[in-house]
């Protein structure tokens, strides 16, 4: 027995399983939620309607209406945010060093072993790079407010959570940019692919952890992680296509009323609308918009 | 105590069940073998392991009737009170490998479940699938590596023994160590050992292709013979009537196939080139159940094989002309088939591209094992009737129990060894149990028999007080026994011809030469000229070898060296064969004379014992009387009926 | 792996070029040799007729006989690896048109089946080379001793019969017991690499050979006895942990061992000896 070994291989096991769980939870479900919430706007009017809250609003409208006030409560009224905030980070920067780490010690061979299984090995493997650079990127530019990243320089916020964020995935906020189809190519890469790796890793970790052991098992539970991915995936790209038919302004006319009819603090109402101001001047200075 | 070891050469059943006793009772094990252990030959046995069991016993079968058969399927020329002993300790073997985690099929309930084999009428032979050698030999080769992790057994594999150390001469002549060589580095050096075991199988490449692996060249053997070592009943080869006819080797078709239900079957009508399934059941010939009604299929190996070459040789009545009769499965359940029979129709699948559980297999008789081997003795027990006894009927009372020591003296320090003080033969390089034919499934039990029975031998011999340790021995024996391997093998190097040689010269061609006259003359029907025949061949090739060219001159990892040189040994083993075979003027089990075609104990109730003359290069051939005196001489017929050529019944061609 | 990839084909295929295969061709094989550890590696391709049922064993027969390259230059004879020839010892394992397996069950008419087609030799990538195609698969059974891959009896002498066990519990333990250590699995498997030397291999991942003869004796009534420290090296470095899930190993499997299965149990296993552990402190 080789005394001379790292902290990281003695408890090789403990974290590698502390990976496993990070992905499902926090992060897994983090997922769901978020692209439940997203989503919305594909799906908003018409849960309003059944409420009996969507006359007078178009689809796209409704949708807007719906997902805007979901942010807002959740970025308002969801007590301990930052707490929640930061151990999602952290379990996602865990998740995603050790991925890292751990994807770079194995050899892919798909190329001579072309099976389904090695298949979803080797994707989950990249759809772990490509998320990280997504995510990194996604966090950056729509909580962090590194705007200097986004086309035209859009900073989101939840009060303008619709338009800001149609802004930043159509490249302004005057409608459709080159550069943002690129971003949006990469949204769309980068949530597929997420919800490939969180479906595919809900499957290996029931294997992992010895839930499926039979060939059967493994193949029932298969067919569950896939219904799951399908799910996420048609959430994710209503999310996407929601986002990105959304007109900025009725957006904007929709965010400001319920801006209005909401019990917010005077302050932080303030924040936001300094905030909203730079936006708009920053879209409005641009010539090409 | 500690300074004395012990070597054993070779990792197959009983070389691991030689080491696993051996190291148990604290004696540390060199273990040599030419491949990692768990990859020996053993591992191809595939239909089961025989002994008496309670279902038998109380049909009236007993661990006695096992005896009586195995010296009649050996046509009685085992020697007889090692024999005994095998067949007593044989339920204690299956206990033991149970214990050890061999998964023998099981049945319903969960006992163990038997099927039927050749040269008996009684389930006895307990069975792990159709890998059963594979099973036994993963077990053993675990129990060994739990030895290995605690330090008291070192493997060696991947070395090649290259000659036993000997010091006295005559009968004082005792083994003191090996020559070996690593095949990798190709270093040679000498190992001291206070007893050598040579568990090194059998010798099936001399006959070119047969069912055995590609180490089974009996290099060890011969090495060994050449040394000094007897070697007995050589001519003693078994041809197994089942085997798949390949490229490269004939690849076994288990005798369980018959076991199972496998009818062995021809078309009645010569020349008939229907598909096997198209041909009806009365237009089919049942070779061994028409000809054997009393065991059917289930008649011992060599008397089926026999048949088939009779059959097919003699009648022409082959499949399609061919040298090719139907082993058929396809009227039993596939299932059950999967279950006990799966990994050989597999393999038979893999190979022939056609499923065995739905067409019938096309088979061909191959060289199989080697009765012969090694001479060895023994101190018999203390069963010793006041004359020998007639043929044991089932349910009759058994004239001896089934403890222990009434064949054998247990631990009796000459047990299993050569004339060679201290050089040692178990398992199938080991002459004594199976006579002229070995039965089905007895293979596997006198190898772990020979191992767990006969290392107690071995472990009482190097701690006997009168016995001199070889810390003693001078080293400049060991010297001049590496000078001298080391100076054949530096020969052998320099004859590198880079392939600009004479074809003549070519080591695989002699070998195919060897191969090729030996498996005609010398397997399942012999005559005295075409015995002469081969000898004058292998004279012939062994003047050629003296002029042997090697391929490859490389100072690592030289394969073709390590053939080479076995190619030498093998000529010597294959001239004692057939030389044995030519002096032998009588038909035995497996020995089957044209010439001769009647079992003659008058003359050759008789062990072959040959002897390397170094004079002349060759052996020299005596005939010793066999070891008996338990039971009593009988003719061998397994009720065979009076011959019927299969013309008389061929039914009426069909109107097709 | 700059071998000029031929095709890799699947059993379908191979049955169907069973059916069309040339009597009396002869074929390429392209053979990627070395002469010994540390030594430059070199390709080169001979010419072999076929007989009927011809495989890759018969072939470098062929070779070893007449070590003359397409090129007519003379070379020394192709160093392999090889044992029963009936595919359950193991020797014979490289990879062949790029896909690990047996080389004695790997018939010509399946693979070349027309004059000049091209059969491609290399050896396995995850163990030390020794010469040519022949590769040091020590490591393997390292393993086994690392995982305690045996029954802890009590001696060999007469006690008596084993643990009773039912039939499909044995049907369960013989698929396991039937692994050869022939290395497919390893070799297929993107998360065993290759290690040279021995102090490297306790702590790069085991693979999927020993996890399931863990399995094995972890499932026999006096081998459980062990369990506790085979766990303990399963959950240590290179243990259970490392596995990915490509599921590969499963799929070259030569005799069908449910290896994923294996795999899957162990993890079991290791949840709950992790957590016992965890809270009994032993």
């Amino acid at each position: 027995m080789s005394t001379h070994q790292s902290f990281m291989q003695r408890h090789q096991f403990l974290i590698r399983r502390l990976h496993s769980l990070t992905g499902i939870l926090p992060i897994g479900v983090f997922l769901i939620a978020h692209l439940v919430t997203n989503s919305s706007l594909a799906w908003g009017w018409f849960a309003l309607k059944g409420r009996g809250g969507a006359e007078g609003l178009s689809v796209s409208e409704g949708g807007v209406q719906y997902f805007a006030h979901e942010v807002t409560y959740l970025n308002t009224q969801v007590p301990h945010l930052f707490l929640i905030e930061v151990t999602l980070w952290a379990a996602i920067a865990f998740h995603s060093i050790l991925g890292f780490y751990y994807a770079m010690g194995g050899q892919g061979n798909l190329p001579h072993y072309k099976h389904q299984d090695n298949f979803r090995y080797t994707l989950q493997r990249l759809s772990g790079y490509f998320g990280i650079a997504f995510i990194f990127y996604h966090v950056a530019t729509l909580r962090w407010g590194w705007s200097f990243l986004v086309p035209n320089g859009t900073e989101w916020s939840h009060h303008w959570s619709a338009s800001t964020l149609a802004a930043a995935l159509q490249g302004s906020s005057e409608g459709w940019t080159a550069m943002g189809v690129v971003v949006s190519l990469f949204y769309f890469l980068g949530v597929s692919l997420l919800v490939f790796h969180f479906a595919n890793g809900l499957w290996t970790a029931a294997i992992t952890w010895g839930l499926t052991v039979s060939e059967h098992a493994q193949k029932r539970w298969g067919y569950v992680c896939a219904a799951v991915g399908v799910g996420l995936m048609l959430a994710s790209w209503g999310a996407l296509a929601g986002a990105m038919t959304v007109d900025y302004d009725e957006a904007q006319a929709i965010e400001a009323s319920i801006q209005g009819s909401h019990e917010v603090p005077a302050e932080q109402l303030d924040v936001h609308t300094q905030n909203d101001g730079h936006t708009l001047q920053t879209a409005e200075a641009d010539p090409e918009g | 105590m500690s300074e004395h070891r012990v070597i054993v050469v070779g990792g197959g059943l009983a070389g691991l069940a030689a080491s696993i006793r051996i190291a148990e009772a604290g004696v540390p094990v060199d273990l040599f073998s030419m491949v990692p252990v768990k990859r020996s030959h053993s591992v191809c046995a595939q239909g089961g392991i025989n002994a008496c069991n309670e279902v038998a016993r109380q049909q009236g079968y007993s661990e006695y009737q096992h005896f009586d058969e195995t010296l009649i399927g050996g046509d009685f020329l085992n020697d007889q009170h090692p024999v005994l002993e095998m067949a007593n300790w044989a339920p204690k073997i299956i206990d033991l490998l149970d214990r050890m985690g061999v998964p023998f099929n099981r049945s319903s309930e969960g006992y163990r479940d038997l099927r039927l084999f050749g040269g008996s009428l009684f389930k006895r032979t307990h069975f792990s699938g159709a890998t059963t050698g594979q099973q036994l030999l993963y077990a053993l080769d675990e129990q060994n590596r739990r030895f290995v992790s605690e330090g008291k057994v070192t493997e060696y594999n991947f070395w090649e023994f290259l000659y036993p150390i000997t010091e006295g001469e005559g009968e004082n002549k005792r083994a003191v160590g090996i020559v070996a060589q690593d095949m990798r580095t190709m270093q040679i050096r000498s190992f001291r050992a206070d007893a050598v075991v040579m568990a090194t199988g059998g010798c099936g490449l001399v006959f070119g292709k047969s069912t055995n692996s590609v180490i089974c060249t009996g290099g060890a053997a011969s090495r060994c013979f050449q040394a000094g070592a007897w070697y007995g009943n050589a001519e003693m080869i078994q041809v197994h009537p089942t085997a798949i006819p390949g490229a490269d080797k004939c690849r076994l078709m288990s005798e369980s196939a018959r076991g199972e239900g496998g009818r062995v079957w021809v078309p009645a009508k010569k020349g008939d080139t229907r598909k096997p399934n198209d041909i009806p059941e009365n237009e089919r010939y049942y070779i061994l159940e028409e000809r054997y009604p009393k065991y059917g299929n289930l008649v011992p190996r060599d008397i089926a094989t026999r048949e088939i070459f009779d059959v097919c040789v003699n009648d022409g009545m082959g499949i399609n002309g061919q040298n090719q009769v139907y082993l058929d499965l396809t009227h039993k359940d596939p299932d059950y088939l999967t279950e006990k029979l799966g990994g050989i129709l597999d393999i038979y699948e893999k190979f022939a591209g056609e499923d065995p559980r739905f067409t019938p297999m096309k088979i061909f008789p191959a060289v199989h094992y080697s009765m012969g081997g090694l001479w060895t003795t023994y101190t018999p027990g203390d069963y010793s009737p006041s004359e020998p006894m007639p043929e044991h009927k089932p349910g009759n009372p058994i004239p001896v129990g089934n403890e222990q020591g009434h064949g054998l003296t247990i631990g009796a320090h000459n047990n299993a060894m050569t004339n060679i003080q201290g050089l040692y033969a178990f398992g199938e390089v080991n002459f004594a149990y199976h006579g002229a034919t070995r039965l089905g499934a007895n293979a596997l039990l006198s190898c772990i028999f020979d191992g767990l029975c006969n290392g107690v031998s071995v472990v009482n011999y190097i701690r006997d007080e009168n016995h001199a340790g070889v810390s003693e021995v001078d080293q400049s024996v060991y010297d001049n026994a590496v000078k001298q391997e080391q100076d054949k093998h530096d020969a052998l190097l320099a004859t590198t011809s880079n392939n600009n040689g004479n074809k003549e010269n070519n080591p695989y061609q002699i070998a195919f030469e060897l191969g090729e006259i030996m498996n005609n003359q010398s397997t399942v029907v012999k005559t005295a000229e075409g015995l002469q025949k081969c000898l004058d061949k292998i004279d012939e090739l062994s003047e050629r070898y003296k002029n042997v060219q090697l391929g490859d001159g490389a100072m690592w990892t030289n394969q073709s060296l390590s053939f080479t040189r076995t190619v030498g040994d093998m000529l010597i083993l294959a001239e004692a064969i057939a030389k044995a075979g030519l002096l032998r003027e009588e038909s035995r089990g497996s020995h089957y004379r044209t010439d001769f075609p009647e079992r003659d104990d008058e003359k050759f109730w008789k062990a072959s014992v040959a002897k390397f003359n170094p004079n002349t290069g060759k052996s020299d051939i005596e005939f010793v009387p066999v070891k008996a005196g338990l039971v009593k001489l009988r003719p061998r017929t397994y009720g065979k009926t009076a011959p019927e050529k299969a013309e008389t019944k061929t039914p009426e061609p069909a109107n097709a | 792996m700059g071998a000029a990839q031929a095709s890799i084909i699947g059993a379908e295929e191979r049955k169907a070029n069973r059916a069309v295969a040339v009597e009396g061709r002869s074929v390429i094989f392209k053979i990627k040799r070395c002469d010994g550890p540390g030594k430059p590696w070199r390709w080169e391709s001979f010419k072999v007729p076929t007989e009927p049922g011809s495989n890759v064993i018969s072939s470098l027969r062929h070779i070893a006989a007449n070590p003359v390259t397409v090129d007519g230059k003379e070379t020394t004879p192709v160093v392999w690896d090889s044992g029963c020839l009936e595919e359950v010892c193991g020797a014979c394992t490289m990879v062949i048109n790029g896909r690990v397996r047996q080389s004695c069950s790997c018939l010509i008419d399946e693979y070349a089946p027309r004059e000049g087609d091209e059969i491609v030799l290399e050896p396995m990538s995850k163990f030390p080379v020794i010469r040519d195609l022949w590769v040091d698969r020590t490591r393997m059974f390292n393993a086994l001793e690392r995982v305690k891959a045996w029954v802890p009896i009590d001696g060999t002498y007469n006690l008596g019969a084993g643990p009773q066990e039912d039939h499909d519990h044995q049907q369960m333990r013989y698929a396991l017991s039937e692994c050869m250590t022939c290395g497919c699995c390893l070799e297929a498997c993107p998360q065993f690499i290759k290690k040279e030397h021995e102090d490297q291999w306790e702590s790069s991942f085991i693979g999927p050979q020993a996890i399931s003869q863990a399995r094995l004796f972890n499932e026999h009534g006096t081998g459980k006895r062990l369990k506790d420290e085979r766990m303990d090296t399963l959950t240590g470095p290179g243990g259970i942990q490392d596995c990915g899930n490509a599921q590969n190993c499963v799929k070259v499997c030569p005799k069908g061992i449910p290896l994923t299965e294996s795999i899957a149990a162990i993890g079991r296993s290791a949840t709950i000896h992790s957590i016992k552990k965890f809270f009994t402190g032993k």
